[in-house]
């Protein structure tokens, strides 16, 4: 396998999904450094304005991260969020953004090893497509 | 110390569901929807509890005659008759773990308590409405039910003999009880009802329906029973003889052996404590105080989205003539607000946010981490 590039990528996070507070040091994960979190309090709070914001200074990937699908603490940020991602809720993601760089993952707390596969995986999907 | 168990344990119901996911599937687990399993019973036992309301008598002498009635000669009475014991039992299996999940995963206190505390009465109407249906079979386990109460209530200092009185309608046993336990047994039912509107209240779209293939399983769990081991009546109960024992649901009537072990008051103490910390529960954890979304004036655009995804009702549109444009405003009820920031997520115009949190430091983050070098941590 080609050597894979370090993409810069950055995670919008749930605090309550993967817990992630032993893995990171300076808001980058410490198994992958090229990979920066940004905690919020619920997947639900996030704007559609941060991931575009996130590719406009420079993201190569933007991934988001909430509860599994039916467990949100506040009972429907993850399904907002779900919804938002795959365009079906207001308000919606700029077709400017390619839609291939953006991801969303629905992770429970203990789930940290999964996590680190599918970073692994959409680091592999974005070098196939910029190759 | 407290908060730790509870984290815990947190950790722990979720190890526990993701277990349930791998067989289940994650859209039909029964524990997402812990809340809804104890409706698909509840209708179940509405439904059976007026097809018997149909052929019962409540007197002293045609109960038991009635209720047998129902069991042999009409059809399906005897499956009726069963689904409505055993729903009683597997509805208050799943209201346990139902209770149970929701303090696991700290979901009881804070903009929650009202469901938390209508949640307790729920539960105390349950054991009334239970306790009050093994009554009306009139068995001997029935008979037994009444004398042990009557004693138990008679036992409350000051104002225990009234409602003894109540309980039995008068000084002895007489058709009266029978028809006050039929009362009981149905009013606390429709209250029941009112209480679940409580339960309900500060909850958007709130899910009270299992899917149709869970709720199916779910049903098969008390149909095939009730199809197998028909649920049969005790002795008559004959006055002049008081039985000594009797088979005891341990979901309901767990009360009764703990009457005949120790001394009513002790008992009544007892509930009343465990009530009572119930009901402190939710405010043994001191939280930081509250700061809940915040609307601009200038940028609200009164386009509803906030309102529409608050779960917890915190957030209605006023109509406002202060702008020449929009004509709605979102205004946040403060004390309903759970801090979550899911009204955050749904604005489009920056106009809603939480004071802690605010939406601009979020951005400017992301902004200021992605300069930082890939690596600078390490």
């Amino acid at each position: 396998m080609a050597e894979l590039k370090k993409k810069k990528i950055i995670g919008i996070v749930c605090e309550r999904s993967v817990d992630l507070k032993k893995h990171v040091q300076k808001n980058h994960l410490k198994d992958k450094n090229n990979v920066a979190i940004v905690e919020l309090t619920c997947s639900g709070m996030i704007q559609p304005v941060m991931i575009e914001e996130a590719f406009k200074q420079g993201a190569e990937g933007v991934f988001v991260m909430g509860c599994q699908i039916g467990d949100c603490h506040f009972r429907e940020g993850n399904k907002w969020c779900q919804d938002r991602l795959l365009g079906l809720r207001p308000p919606n993601i700029k077709k400017t953004v390619d839609k291939n760089k953006v991801r969303g993952y629905w992770l429970a707390k203990c789930d940290y090893k999964k996590f680190l596969d599918k970073i692994n995986k959409f680091e592999e999907d974005l070098n196939n497509v910029n190759s | 110390m407290y908060k730790k168990i509870l984290e815990k344990l947190q950790t722990l119901t979720v190890d526990f569901e993701k277990l349930l996911n791998k067989v289940f599937s994650q859209q039909y687990n029964p524990f997402y929807y812990h809340g809804a399993v104890p409706n698909l019973f509840l209708w179940t036992l509405l439904v059976t509890g007026v097809l018997l309301f149909a052929y019962f008598q409540p007197t002293l002498d045609s109960a038991y005659i009635s209720v047998n009635y129902i069991s042999t000669k009409i059809p399906f009475g005897q499956i009726v008759r069963g689904l409505h014991r055993y729903a009683a039992d597997a509805m208050m299996i799943a209201v346990i773990i139902h209770a149970v999940r929701v303090f696991f995963t700290d979901r009881y206190r804070k903009y929650r308590w009202i469901a938390w505390y209508s949640g307790v009465a729920l539960l105390l109407c349950m054991f009334a409405i239970g306790i009050t249906g093994y009554i009306l079979v009139w068995d001997e386990r029935s008979y037994m039910i009444v004398l042990m109460m009557t004693d138990a209530l008679k036992q409350i200092p000051l104002f225990g003999h009234s409602i003894a009185k109540l309980f039995v309608n008068g000084e002895v046993i007489t058709h009266y009880t029978m028809a006050m336990s039929f009362f009981l047994h149905v009013g606390i039912s429709f209250f029941l009802l009112y209480l679940l509107w409580l339960h309900y209240l500060r909850i958007s779209r709130p899910v009270t329906d299992v899917p149709l293939g869970l709720g199916l399983l779910l049903f098969s769990t008390i149909m095939i029973p009730a199809a197998l081991i028909p649920v049969v009546s005790g002795k008559p109960a004959v006055l002049t003889q008081t039985p000594h024992e009797f088979p005891v649901d341990w979901f309901y009537l767990w009360i009764f052996p703990l009457f005949s072990g120790m001394p009513a008051l002790i008992v009544w103490t007892g509930l009343f404590i465990a009530v009572a910390v119930l009901l402190l529960l939710p405010y043994l954890i001191v939280d930081t105080p509250k700061s809940p979304a915040t609307v601009s004036l200038d940028n609200c655009v009164g386009c509803t989205l906030c309102a529409k995804d608050c779960p917890y009702e915190a957030i209605y549109m006023v109509p406002r003539t202060d702008h020449p444009k929009y004509k709605q405003l979102a205004i946040v009820i403060d004390s309903r607000c759970a801090e979550c920031g899911l009204c955050v997520g749904a604005c489009a115009f920056k106009a809603i946010d939480l004071p802690q949190k605010h939406s601009k430091e979020i951005i400017a983050k992301i902004g200021d981490i992605l300069k930082e070098p890939a690596g600078a941590g390490v």
